[in-house]
């Protein structure tokens, strides 16, 4: 009952924040100049075969006609047509998840394996000499301000001359090649990890260098407990709350917002058919991509506030 | 400790060694990088190269053309010239769908006449002519009949946006073009993953003995440049081509890759915004100063290392000398810069500032805007560059007229007659938007549009050229190359020296693993 007191207002917050996304996709994407038409077209469209297209797809329709029938249709499971393809773009979307999921995971798994054990360290050290602060200062700078086009685009051009194992483009499933597989995403899994390194870097050593300073910690040393136990029995743990936070945050940045790196790295996932949707005026694609994609980021941070919950059970008592 | 992650390594290197040891390619199977997918399955509407490539894979026409641009027997194994409005086509034997049917006079007739269905919204109507009946004589021959003479009627069906589809099942509801390919072509599709990969396989119906060679080719969609140079380098795909000269260099250094630059009737260009009064370009004496002060060479030799040439509103592909001895081309060009400054300063105008829009889509067209922004400031022109999507460069220009002057190409096609009628906006519907009319470079476009080839119309051509020069309204830059790279450790290939628009791969049915 606690958690369900808990969660109901975040639930209502999060059917609003639905309604401003679909909203707000919708919009943009009919205000960005050009469409469809254009697309097809190219540099023959007329008035005539823009007002033909037009009408074939509805698009001659009132705005709000138009949204609501994407809105009602969707509630019915049907997300709409890709206008190239005339396929269902629901199936798209689905057939290209695992392959977003999968950089997402090795971007993640990256992220915190490198990450968190510095951020930790870094934490730790910090307390002790100024070194060990401008350590974590310096990689997480570093990691945070290098964009993903940037450091994408050095790696493509450098493995694109010298393959040194790893493959640019390409894409093979892994159920198909495991290790062509690899070849293929380990490039822009790292390119995407790199800002989540940084993050959760950051976000580790300040956690843990905050609960350094509480009380139970300077208990513990009087007790005379031994550090790696100071560390593991009461830092990590107490740390890992805003630590939780970011990573969820970042999963759910992964999941939708791998745009750039799909596209650089020709990976055929979400973010690359959302991206190639924008630039063919495709808006089924645009809209349904975009809304599941907040539907994905929502709830994992809904999850994270179950994990707040169960992790401290005075976040649950307080709200 | 140290052991653990050396032996990971080496079982690593070894897989690795293995996936490199792959060959990419199994019997009977060409890959092609497609830097492109297509916009549309309809191949009688999409204006795309990206989507031409693709239906030239699976749908064919009535006639073709050679290295020459002349015009060849294609689905149609002749055909008759009666009289200058009256064809009789007479299609092959044995030509067959990818379904089995064979190909009839019906589906001609009603190919054509879905092309020039206004529902359709297909451009291709306008190359065609005024066509008053279509008749079937048998199941093999078709006479059409024009209203008047169109020089272009016949190069027009060459194109693939004439294509050939199969009628019958298009009205019996089986075959919806707008969603699926069914033609006659050598390959016919298999799969496709949208914006990834294709598989086509062969049409077993294709009419040509032991044609297609490949049993089946892989496409792979890989727009990045360093990508489709990474998967040629490490053998995942066959052939590809690129746009920007740089990459084939690139690959110059590897000796199992071989490139093959082709000559096309293309060229890239600037359209120039003659209608908007927000424009300095509004002013004609504006527009011929940038059409002097354009220095075509510098954009040659430093965008294209000096691969591609000067070209002209008729294209020099075509083998004639219309617009070579204007004064953009053939004065000096401290002289033309000298002109053009006397120009800005005629015309109140001495140091214009100027929007030059590119899409961003296609690189070696920002790498053109700066070259040309460079050469025109020596004349006193402001050029700032703008790089837009494809969507609102296409809007911006051919929709609302509103730039200055954008960077783009022109398909010239197979005849010269067809690509200058983009400078007559009653033909070419789409400028309308920034191209002012000259009634009588429109009515002279008309008439060489019905003169057949001969040493008349190449007078006419000569005389149009002064006046598409005088209005400076759509300006021709230089020649498009087509850069065709391919493995020739993995494939066999046979590609054209010269060809009409987007025919790179009008012989893919000869392609071939190689031995």
């Amino acid at each position: 009952m606690r958690l369900v007191v808990y969660l109901l207002p975040r639930v209502l917050a999060a059917l609003v924040t639905l309604f401003g996304v679909s909203v707000l996709v919708f919009l943009s994407l009919r205000l960005l100049p050009g469409g469809y038409a254009d697309i097809l077209l190219g540099p023959f469209v007329t008035a005539e075969a823009r007002a033909i297209i037009a009408q074939r797809y509805g698009l001659d329709q009132p705005l709000v006609l138009q949204y609501l029938r994407w809105v009602w249709a969707m509630l019915g499971g049907d997300f709409g047509i890709s206008m190239v393809t005339q396929r269902p773009v629901i199936d798209e979307l689905l057939r290209r998840a695992p392959v977003t999921l999968q950089l997402a995971l090795i971007a993640l798994g990256v992220a915190l394996a490198v990450g968190y054990p510095l951020g930790v360290l870094s934490g730790t050290r910090a307390a002790k000499t100024r070194k060990g602060r401008d350590f974590g200062r310096v990689i997480g700078a570093m990691g945070a301000s290098v964009p993903d086009f940037v450091l994408g685009s050095v790696l493509i051009f450098v493995f694109s001359v010298w393959s040194l194992w790893f493959r640019v483009g390409g894409y093979v499933p892994f159920s198909t090649d495991p290790v062509g597989n690899l070849r293929t995403m380990l490039l822009p899994g790292f390119t995407l990890s790199v800002f989540g390194v940084a993050l959760i870097l950051r976000t580790t050593r300040d956690a843990v260098l905050r609960v350094m300073t509480e009380g139970h910690i300077t208990a513990a040393v009087a007790r005379g407990d031994p550090p790696r136990v100071i560390i593991r029995r009461h830092i990590l743990r107490n740390a890992a709350i805003p630590v939780v936070t970011v990573v969820a945050t970042y999963f759910g940045f992964l999941l939708g917002g791998a745009v750039i790196v799909e596209v650089l790295f020709s990976v055929p996932g979400v973010g690359l058919y959302i991206f190639n949707g924008l630039l063919n005026r495709d808006y089924a694609i645009v809209q349904a991509g975009v809304l599941l994609a907040a539907v994905v980021f929502i709830s994992i941070n809904m999850l994270a506030d179950v994990l707040y919950a169960l992790i401290d059970p005075r976040v649950g008592a307080t709200r | 400790m140290p052991k653990k992650p050396r032996t990971s390594l080496s079982v690593l290197a070894v897989m690795a060694g293995l996936g490199l040891a792959l060959p990419a390619q199994a019997q009977g199977v060409i890959t092609w990088g497609k830097p492109a997918e297509i916009t549309g399955f309809d191949v009688h509407v999409a204006g795309t190269v990206a989507s031409w490539e693709m239906y030239q894979m699976v749908y064919e026409t009535l006639l073709i053309t050679d290295d020459e641009l002349s015009l060849q027997a294609g689905l149609a194994e002749s055909w008759e010239e009666e009289s200058p409005t009256r064809f009789i086509f007479t299609l092959r034997e044995g030509a067959a769908f990818s379904n089995g049917r064979a190909v009839d006079a019906q589906d001609v007739i009603g190919s054509i006449e879905r092309i020039q269905n206004p529902e359709i919204a297909s451009y291709w109507a306008h190359q065609l002519g005024e066509i008053v009946s279509m008749e079937a004589l048998d199941d093999r021959r078709i006479v059409i009949e024009l209203a008047r003479p169109h020089a272009t009627f016949l190069p027009a069906l060459a194109h693939i946006t004439a294509a050939i589809i199969p009628v019958q099942e298009y009205r019996d509801g089986s075959f919806d073009p707008a969603r699926e390919m069914l033609g006659s072509g050598p390959f016919m599709v298999e799969q496709h993953n949208q914006d990834e990969s294709w598989t086509l396989t062969r049409n077993p119906h294709y009419g040509r003995d032991g044609y297609p060679r490949a049993d089946r080719m892989e496409v792979a969609i890989i727009p990045d440049e360093s990508a489709r140079i990474a998967a040629l380098r490490d053998g995942r795909i066959d052939f590809t081509t690129f746009e920007n000269p740089d990459a084939p260099q690139m690959l110059g250094t590897a000796g199992n890759i071989a490139n093959h630059p082709i000559q096309t009737t293309n060229y890239y260009r600037f359209d120039v915004n003659a209608l908007s009064e927000d424009s300095a370009f509004h002013d004609r004496r504006v527009r011929q100063a940038m059409n002097l002060a354009l220095d075509r060479d510098a954009i040659n030799m430093l965008v294209f290392n000096g691969t591609s040439a000067v070209d002209y509103p008729v294209p020099a592909a075509f083998g004639t000398d219309a617009c070579h001895d204007l004064d953009t081309y053939a004065l000096p060009r401290d002289e033309r810069l000298e002109r053009a400054r006397a120009l800005l300063e005629e015309a109140g105008q001495p140091s214009p500032q100027v929007e030059l829009m590119a899409s961003s889509a296609n690189q070696v067209l920002g790498r053109i805007a700066q070259v040309a922004q460079q050469s025109l400031a020596e004349a006193g022109f402001q050029v700032t560059i703008a790089s837009v999507p494809t969507a609102e460069y296409l809007q911006r220009v051919f929709t609302d007229g509103d730039f200055d002057f954008s960077a783009s190409w022109l398909a010239g096609y197979t005849d010269p007659s067809m690509v200058i009628q983009w400078w007559n906006p009653n033909f070419a519907v789409w400028n309308l938007a920034f191209q002012e009319e000259i009634p009588e470079l429109s009515d002279a476009l008309a008439d060489v549009r019905s003169t057949p080839a001969s040493p008349e119309r190449d007078q006419a051509l000569r005389d149009i050229c002064a006046m598409i020069d005088e209005g400076a309204n759509l300006l021709a830059l230089v020649s498009k190359v087509d850069y065709v790279a391919y493995r020739s450790d993995q494939i066999e290939v046979r590609l054209a020296d010269r060809t009409g628009s987007a025919n790179t791969w009008q012989h893919i049915a000869e392609f071939a693993p190689a031995d």
